[in-house]
Parts: structure tokens; sequence; C-alpha cells
């Protein structure tokens, strides 16, 4: 009896497992309700004051999802992020593939970057772009560095084949405050 | 140059006017030189200094100081540094007016004043703008400063942050300052003013933020605006008035600006003017040209897209435009037409023409009648393939439909590449041999074109570039160039791009920095190699000649690398991404292990004899 | 005639909305007068639903324009071959059933018919004969009606750009002078009797334009541009439709076609060329500063103000067109609204986000975008 079953159970356990794979894909269109979360938490490096804040639910539901990094990859080209940071390798703005970052590097960080904007040159995009968006470009640049999984960071580029693709970039922890801000290179600022 | 020269200069001209209409037989030169000199009024005699940027009106950079010369430059030591303390691209000139030398950085864009005076140069007094910081984000290609301008007793320097502003060059206090751009909008200021009939001119940057471009005129006395023309829109912004009268038909018609666009696409549609102007006093003439049309995705502007990419010659009283030419009509590939105009009289087809000499981005050398805007000759100095000729008889560029940017397209090895033969880097002219020393580029690119968003304040280019080095595996030249002859005298293959200006002097010299930070004098018969000295970075900057209060001859120039060539080493680039900054990045991969990130002032001088 | 102001507007033409489109005004060709109460009405009722298909703004055997007449008329000939053969093979087979009765052997081998044998013989000779001939003649005219559709493609005399994005239709009147050049969405206008040249083109993935009333299906492909050449001679409400999967919300990327009198078509086109007019309320004055300082200007642009985006259809004139969200929603404030406020509940996926504008905004928005006539 129990054997006869058996295959039955195999394939059923099969199914399962392929099951497994779905959360990636999982795709919530509609975001958080209106107004519930603001990426407001500004981490900037591994010294700050009290106790070390849990870090939000944000960086699973959006970090470890496939389409969340997708549509992060096409606003990224939308709204001229890549205008000054090109493709990773930066331009008017710094690198967004290497493992350096000014002001932190989860995904708190970058949202609140995107959000509040920073002093030497990246604009503030409050209210310019919803937070459901925000997540999903904050998630898809921790995918430049492949600070996320490697089977839902994105594939080759369809366009020019300017840089490998994040899929095989190399796996780097991000290094808070590696960086220079330029502003300190100024005498006298 | 003091009131007195003007003054000079002015009853010289006007004497020789009067002279040339009782006596036509003077005014034409019977047999014509052989080979070019500089407009005479543009270029009086060398007092020593070098007020400005361009050494004079015409553009020549040219000294005519000799004691450092080809037979003694083998002895040429550092006389004394200076470090700015700042580490972005230095692409300035240093100014040297009685005595003192002015070194404008790039941003925040502090003024030195250094005196020469005394040994070892210290500084009198530094001048801090204070430009917003906010303003280094919508600095297209490194917060760069082409130079500072003198005169009147005051110095004049733009700030990244679209301000003009000018301070007493005796004490360093600021006398005006004047808000011209809006950095939200993107526009930004990184070009040398020059300083005629007591008016500053200046233009905005940011061709790749859709801005629109002007150039502006203010008074040099109080900084109040006296004219701004438009390089979009309709005719009465752009200045275009009775007084125009273009040599081509494909320049006459009314409203150009608005009927060459989309609808409204000229409002957001770039031909900033952030390279040279030039000024000839004997036609009353200012000669600049005007940038790139946005986005850089050209499907999404058909047309001309008039005024960019071309040159314009205006009154510089009011502004208002003689003749115009476009060098790019619907420009494909970001090639601004903000080069260095070098304002010669030569010899062409047997008798002596007033001309203007633009080393222009696409490649060709054009030598165009600056009275009447007609081309005289446009060829070549750099193997172009992105373009098959200029047409002389109507002035018309030939694209190469094979070349053409589409959507969705990835179109291989375009030569030019969007910097260009050569970028805004000045050439130098010298009338000893009557040849244009070129530094320039040898790269070709990759080009996609895609849709670009235009969001006010952010990147409007809509291009994916990849640069690579061009024919002969080299990726920089020094082209010496005989106008006359139309053709190269000599050329030197350099391994980087060239992003620094040339120097000529009298000497038989002339001088050029590279960007792993050579500083090199090359004989300018011949360009052989006479004297090279390795700076501590990357030179993208101008240099200069000047006589000290000494009496002896100083070569001196800025050394930092950055702009759009150095972006990968002033801005910690990646270059694993081959399309950072705008694919410039992918041809010059190397040169974070050849340099690092600088900014310091280098003098130099023959060993003094006593 | 239908006025200009007639035609866009789904006044029961057609509702944009899925769902089952009515006969339309217009009798169809293969329309069936029945009896009512006669014998097997109900019967022959049945496949009637199926009929109403046959006219009406989407259907190609409602042929508007001179190439879909031509494939109209090649549809004609396949319909009424392959019709004359079933039936030909129905008679058979009845002939067959019924013949069966009268000569059942019993038992054993069937016996050998000299005669019979040879007929059989020379019938199925005749048979696939004929269906050769038949093939041949099909072919042949499949031919000759492409060989038509490219001669009339040597005339043109005005261009629309159609892209296919996810998940609507960008539509691009390129002109000589180019600062004629209009652009709008998910609406061609088209003046009847004109050959039109439609180049087409996508960036994301392809997409497939099909308008049955006037023309075949033609695939938009990123990085090449195709091209559909089209006579439309009726004038009237058309509805195009992606034919091509292309994600999530293909099936509600649809587009109106308005044929119309080269009048009212320029007068049209003189209306699309004006930037968009100033806000004359207080309240559309609101809308304008919510537009211009929210995330809708980050991918939507209205000429004539500061938003110049276009990753998203341009709103110029969003009020004059009959549909929005791509034909998924008939044009009226209430549905903007609905739209705005929840994008992702209508056509969920789709590129627009849930932006979350405050109630008294929304309304004020909505009072502004429905200015933009």
């Amino acid at each position: 009896m129990f054997s006869r079953c058996r295959p039955a159970a195999s394939v059923l356990a099969l199914c399962v497992l392929l099951l497994a794979a779905c959360e990636r894909e999982e795709r919530a269109y509609r975001g958080e309700p209106v107004g519930e979360v603001k990426p407001g938490a500004i981490v900037q490096g591994t010294l700050y004051a009290g106790e070390p804040s849990p870090p939000p639910p944000q960086r699973r539901e959006y970090e470890g999802n496939a389409y969340h990094i997708s549509e992060g990859k096409r606003l990224f080209e939308w709204f001229n992020c890549s205008g000054c940071h090109a493709h990773g390798g930066g331009d008017i703005g710094p690198p967004l593939m290497d493992d350096t970052w000014i002001y932190g590097g989860e995904l708190e960080n970058i949202a609140a970057t995107i959000v509040e904007g920073r002093p030497n040159g990246m604009p503030s995009f409050r209210s310019k772009i919803p937070d459901q968006q925000v997540w999903q470009l904050a998630a898809y640049v921790r995918s430049m560095q492949r600070a996320v999984r490697k089977d839902v960071a994105p594939g080759r580029d369809d366009h020019m084949s300017a840089s490998p693709g994040e899929q095989s970039q190399p796996v780097q922890e991000a290094k808070p405050g590696g960086g220079t801000p330029p502003s300190s290179q100024g005498t006298g600022q | 140059m003091s009131k007195l020269q003007c003054c000079l200069l002015a009853l010289l001209a006007v004497a020789y006017n009067i002279l040339a209409c009782a006596f036509p037989a003077l005014a034409q030169d019977p047999a014509p030189p052989a080979k070019a000199i500089p407009a005479p009024a543009a270029s009086p005699p060398d007092d020593g200094n070098w007020s400005m940027p361009a050494k004079n009106y015409a553009s020549t950079r040219f000294s005519e100081l000799d004691e450092i010369n080809a037979g003694n430059v083998r002895d040429l030591q550092v006389s004394f540094t200076f470090s700015t303390g700042v580490v972005r691209g230095h692409e300035a000139a240093p100014l040297v007016v009685n005595g003192t030398m002015y070194v404008v950085t790039p941003y925040p864009n502090h003024l030195h004043a250094l005196d020469l005076t005394k040994p070892g140069a210290p500084t009198k007094w530094t001048f801090e703008p204070k430009p917003a910081a906010s303003a280094q984000g919508v600095a297209c290609c490194d917060y760069v400063n082409r130079g500072p301008a003198f005169a009147d007793g005051k110095i004049f320097i733009t700030t990244l942050d679209a301000h003009t502003i000018a301070i007493d060059a005796e004490t360093g206090q600021e006398v005006w300052r004047t808000k011209l751009g809006d950095i939200n909008k993107g526009e930004s200021m990184t070009m040398a003013p020059l300083v005629v009939k007591g008016k500053v001119l200046v233009g905005n940057s940011g061709g790749e933020f859709g801005v629109r471009g002007w150039v502006t005129a203010l008074d040099a006395a109080t900084g109040k605006i006296v004219w701004r023309a438009y390089s979009t829109g309709p005719d009465k912004d752009v200045l275009i008035g009775p007084d125009y009268q273009p040599f081509y038909d494909k320049e006459k018609g009314k409203d150009l600006g608005v009927s060459t666009w989309p609808p409204n696409a000229w409002e957001i549609g770039g031909g900033t003017m952030w390279g040279w102007i030039s000024y000839d006093p004997e036609l009353d003439l200012i000669y600049h040209g005007t940038g790139n049309p946005g986005p850089w995705n050209p499907e999404q502007r058909p047309g001309d897209n008039k005024w960019t990419g071309g040159i314009f010659a205006r009154n510089p009283d009011t502004g208002q435009a003689r003749w115009f030419y476009q060098v790019v009509p619907h420009d494909l590939y970001d090639y601004d037409g903000i080069n260095e105009l070098i304002l010669v009289d030569l010899p062409w087809n047997g008798e002596t023409r007033k001309a203007l000499i633009r080393p222009e981005r696409n490649g060709y050398l054009y030598v165009i009648d600056r009275r009447t805007g007609e081309v005289l000759a446009a060829d070549p100095y750099f193997p172009v393939n992105s373009t098959s000729g200029v047409d002389l008889k109507t002035g018309q560029i030939q694209y190469n439909e094979d070349k053409h940017p589409r959507m969705g397209k990835v179109v291989r090895d375009i030569c030019p590449t969007a910097p260009g033969a050569k970028d805004w880097n000045p050439s130098a002219f010298s009338p000893r041999t009557g040849i244009v020393y070129i530094p320039h580029n040898n790269l070709c690119m990759d080009w996609e074109s895609v849709e670009a968003n235009y969001i006010a304040g952010t990147p409007y280019v809509g291009a994916n570039v990849k640069m690579y080095a061009g024919p002969g595996g080299h990726r920089g030249a020094f082209t010496a160039w005989d106008p006359v002859q139309r053709k190269k005298a000599w050329e030197i293959k350099e391994d980087l791009p060239l992003w620094s200006g040339a120097l000529a002097t009298a000497g038989d010299l002339v001088f050029y920095g590279t960007l792993d930070g050579w500083f090199k004098a090359v004989h300018a018969q011949t360009g052989e190699l006479l004297w090279r000295f390795k700076t501590g970075s990357g030179i993208i900057g101008q240099p200069i000649s000047y006589r000290g209060p000494d009496g002896r001859q100083y070569i001196a120039v800025l050394s930092g690398v950055g702009g759009w060539a150095g972006a990968i080493v002033a801005g910690d680039l990646d270059p694993h991404d081959a399309s950072a900054a705008k694919g410039f990045v992918n041809a010059v991969s190397d040169l974070p292990r050849r340099t690092t990130k600088g900014g310091m002032l280098y003098v130099f001088a023959l060993p003094s004899r006593s | 005639m239908r006025g200009f102001g007639d035609s866009r507007r789904p006044q029961g033409a057609w509702p944009p909305h899925p769902g089952p489109l009515p006969g339309g005004e217009r009798e169809g060709p293969l329309t069936l007068t029945l009896s009512p109460g006669g014998r097997g009405t109900w019967v022959a009722a049945l496949p009637l639903p199926l009929l109403t298909a046959c006219s009406g703004p989407q259907s190609m055997l409602d042929p508007a324009g001179t190439q879909a007449g031509h494939i109209g008329t090649m549809w004609w000939i396949l319909f009424a071959t392959c019709a004359a053969v079933y039936g030909i093979v129905m008679l058979w087979l009845l002939w067959a059933l019924a013949r069966r009765h009268r000569w059942v052997e019993p038992r054993g081998v069937l016996p050998v018919e000299e005669g019979r044998d040879r007929g059989l013989t020379f019938w199925l000779s005749v048979w696939v004969g004929g269906t050769v001939v038949i093939l041949c003649g099909l072919v042949t005219a499949s031919y000759a009606v492409d060989k038509s559709l490219t001669h009339l493609a040597n005339r043109e005399e005005l261009a629309v750009e159609v892209e296919g994005m996810q998940w609507w239709w960008r539509i691009r009147y390129p002109d000589d002078d180019p600062s004629r050049s209009i652009a709008t969405a998910n609406e061609i206008h088209l003046p009847a009797g004109a050959p039109v040249r439609l180049k087409l083109k996508a960036q994301d993935v392809i997409h497939s334009l099909w308008i049955p009333n006037l023309h075949g299906k033609m695939d938009l492909i990123p990085g090449r541009e195709n091209e559909l050449f089209l006579v439309a001679e009726r004038e009237g409400t058309y509805r195009g439709q992606c034919a091509e999967f292309c994600g999530l919300q293909h099936a509600h990327m649809a587009l109106t076609v308005v044929v119309e009198s080269p009048e009212d078509f320029n007068a049209w086109k003189e209306a699309q060329l004006a930037p968009a007019p100033e806000p004359a309320s207080d309240e559309q004055k609101r809308g304008k500063a919510v537009f211009l300082s929210s995330a809708c200007s980050m991918c939507h642009g209205i000429r004539g103000t500061t938003a110049s985006a276009s990753v998203a259809p341009d709103l110029t004139h969003l009020a004059s067109r009959p549909t929005i969200a791509a034909g998924t929603l008939p044009y009226n404030r209430g549905n903007l609204a609905a739209w705005i406020a929840d994008p992702q509940r209508i056509k969920p996926g789709n590129h627009m986000p849930l932006v979350g504008v405050p109630p008294p905004d929304l309304q004020a928005l909505v009072a502004y975008l429905d200015s933009l006539k």
C-alpha cells in the first residue's frame, strides 16, 4: 500500500519544492498603504547613538523579490538615476556597484538618500517618487553590488552591454562611510 | 591690458581705417603674406602679462617671450608650486597681472591671489564665493572652472551655481555678484568670462540637463545684465534683428529657433555656451559657439534644432547677431560647437581673408570668413567616419547614413566620439610658424539611443555610449596644422586622450600636458620633444607664459586630473561599467593606475643666472 | 457623416470597456432574419451571438478601408470555399450513413466488385485532384491579395508613428515642419480616403497592432521599424488592439481609431498643436500645482508647462480623448479620478503607481486634467 503511494508522494513533494521558487516572483502591485512608512531612518555608519534598531521589514520584502528589483531597474532609467550614476559605474554621482557607501549602503540608507537627497548634488525625490518605487529603486541599487541573492538579481542587460549584469557581479558587502564626501575636499567648507 | 594701451589701439585702428578709405591701395596688400597672422587689432604686442585665458581677443595663446627657447628649454626647472586644496579637475588657466597671479579652483571655486614679487609667491588673499553645494549634482563632467578674467582692476569668475562675481584684484573684496541661472533647472557655469568694451560676457552650462542655452553680457562696473541672447526660441530672444546677414540660405528665415523643433522642445533644447569667445575690435564683432541640442537622442528632436551646434557673430554692445553658421544641424552625436575661435588674417586664393579658425568637435578644422560667415575650408584633422564632408557651396555637413543613431540599436565604430575629435581644451596659434597646435582625442565610440525622460534638474541625455581608442590604437594626438596649406605639418601620437590646452611661445616652443601628468615642451617647427616634467597629477589645465616682476620668463600650468576625460580618477568611478562618465571610462580604464587626484600649480623657469 | 464631437465620444458606437459588443447601426453581411415563433428558431438562434462580431468597430468583416476590403474579400473566398467543401463532405457523410442500411453483409470478407472499386478509385482521384486545385486556387488568391496590398503601398499622404509600450500606444504625427508634429496616446485620427503609412516601433517587448476594420496585424519589434500602409474609406470610430502577448495587461492595450473627413482631421490636428490651456479656475490652478509638484510630472508631460517627461502618455489634450488607460475606461471625470486614486485596482501590474494623492488634491487634479481639452 505504502509502496504504491511512493511515486505519487515524490511527485507531490517535487511540486511543493517548485512552489518554493514562487516567492522570488511574488508581485505586489500596490505597495504599502499611502503615507504609512516613510524611509526616515538615516543610519550613516556603524557608529550611532543608542541601541541598534532592527532592520526594517522592507529588507526581506524588497531585497528578496525579483519583481521589485526588476521594476527598480526600469525606474532607474526612467527617473534618470542612470544619468548621474551610469549603469552603476558612476558619472556625475558616485558609482553604485562598488563597496563604498558615503551615506550607508543598507536598503534603508539608500531609500533615505533617494527621499531626502544629499548635500553634494543628490536631489531629494520626496513626494516625487511614491514609497513603493523608492524601495524598488533601493533594492535594485543593492543588486548592483550584488548585495542580494543571485536568483533575484537581474541578468544581462537588453541594451548595450556596458557591464556584465547585476547577476554576474561579485558579491560585496557595503562599507558604510567608506568614501569622502566631495565637500570635504574644498578648503574652508 | 591697460587703459592706455586700449586707447592707443583704438586710435591705431581708426587711423588705419581712415588711411584705408583715403588710399584704397594701402588696404590691399600687394602680395599677401605667405602664412597666417593673428588679427592685428585683436592681438596687441605682448606686455608680459596674461590677463585672459586665451591671452588676447584673437585667442592665439601665443606668448612673445623668447627667453625660454628650443636651445635652453632642457634646463627648465620648477620655480615654485602652490596647492589649491581641491582635488578635482583643474581646467583653468592661471592669470598674471602686474606681479600677481590669480588661480581659480574647481568647485568650490576659490580664487587665490599669489604675490609674484616675493620669493615663493605667498598668498595675498583668497576669495571664497561659497557656491551652493548642490550645484555639484548638475555639473555634467566634473565640477571644473576654465579660468578667471581680468579687466579694469577687477577679476571676474563664474561659479558652479551659475553666478558671476567681480572681485577687486587688489584687495580680494567682492565688488558685485549676479545670479544668472537656476541650478534646480540644471543650469551651472564653468566657463571663463571674456571682458569686451566694459561688458563681461558669460554663458551657461547644462546641455546634458535640458536647459535653454544663452550668452549674457553684464556691465563690468555694476554686474547688471545688459543683454541676453538665447540659443533657441523666437528671434527676439536670440537677438536676431535687421543686422542679421548670414552667408548661407539655410540660416535664413523667421523664428527658426522655434520652427526647427517639435512644439515646445526648444524650451529644453540646450545650445548652452560654456566655451570660448573671441572678439575682433576692428569689425567690432564677438564670436561664440553654441552647444549641443538636448537631449542627445536625436529622434526626440526632429528638425535642424536652430541655433544649437553653430557659431554666432554678434555686436558686443547690443548682442544683435550679425551672422550664424550651423556647423552640425540636427546634431547626432553631441558635437557641441563651443570650441575656441582663433582670429587670423590669412592668404587665400591670392587675397587676404579675415578668417577665424575653429578645430571643431566633429573632426573638421573650419576656416570661416569672420566678416560674412562663409566657410572657406573644412578639412578633417582626424579620421572622421560619422560624416563624409562639408559642402562648401551650401555649408551643409554630409552625415553618414551607416552611422546614424537609432533607438534600440547599437551603432558601432563611430568616429569621432561625443567629446569629439577635440573638446573644449584650446589650441594655440603661433604667428612665427603660422601653424595651429591642436591637442585632441583619437577615440571612437559605440552609441545606442534610448528614450530620454525630462525631469527638471536631472540629466536629459538619452544615449548609452562606450568609447575606445581610434584608428592607430593611440587615444590622443597633438597635431600641428597649417591652415594655409590645409594639411598637417606634424603630429605626435599620445597614448592617452589629450585634455589640456596648448601654449605657443616665441622661443619656438609648444607646451601641453597629458592625462598622466607629463608636462611637455616640443619644437614648434618639428614636434621634436625637447623637455618634459612629471607633475603630481594628470594635466587638463591651460599652460600660460608670463614675464615675472624680476623680468624673467615663466611657464605656469595647473595639474589636477578630472574633467570628462579624468572623471574616472576625480570621481572614483568604477571601470566595470563601460558606460560610466557617458562612456569615457571605457576609454581610460587604465588611468587610475597611472595618476591620482591632485590640485597643484606648477611654475617653471630657467635657472637664474645670478 | 457624423460630427467631429460625436465620433470621439463612445456614445453607443462601441463601449471601450471589455464586454459584449453590440451589433452596431450597420447590418453586417451575415445578419440573418428569422421569423419569431417558427420551427427551429431556437436552434438557429444559438450561433447568433457569434454573428454580432461580424460588424461593428472591431471586425474585419466590416471593412472600412481599402486594405481591409481586400483582406475581407480573401476571408470570404476562404470562408465560401471551406463552407462548400465542408457542406459536400457532410452531404457525402449523410449519404453514406443513409446508404449503410441497404447493403450490410452479415459476416465474412467484403466481396470484390470490379466496377465499384474502379468507381471508388476514380472518385478518390477526383477528390484529391479537386483538393489540390482548391488549395492552389486559395494560394493564388492569397498571393493576389498580398500583391494588391503591396501595390497599394506606393503612395503616402500622411505618416503616423505608432509605438507600442507596456501597455499603451504612443502616437506621433511627424511633419516636414517639425514644429507642426504632434504627439498623443491611444488614439489615431485619420482623414478618410488618404493613403497613410503607419510606422510601427517598440522599445520594451514585441507588440502587434491590429485594427481589424482597416488592416491585418503587424508586429512592433524593438530595434526595428515596420510599416503598414492603409487607406481608411469610411468615416467612423474603430478599435485597435495589441495582438501579440506583451505582458500582464496585454488585454487592456487598445486604441481608438477615428476616421473623419479631411476638414475634421485638420481641425483636430490644429487643436492638438496648441499647448495646454492655462488653468481658468482656482481649483484648476491648484490642480496644476499638484500635478507639477507630485509624482505625476516624473512620467507625464503637459506641453506648455514645465512637465516634459515622456515615459508615460502625453497629457496635453487628455480630456479630448475618448478613453483612458489605453481603452480600459471611457474618459470621464469619475473614471479619471478612480484611475488616479488606484490604477493598480483597475489595471493590476501596469506602470502607473499608487501615488496617493490626498482626496482634496485629487479633486483639484482631476479638475485641471479635465480642462485639458
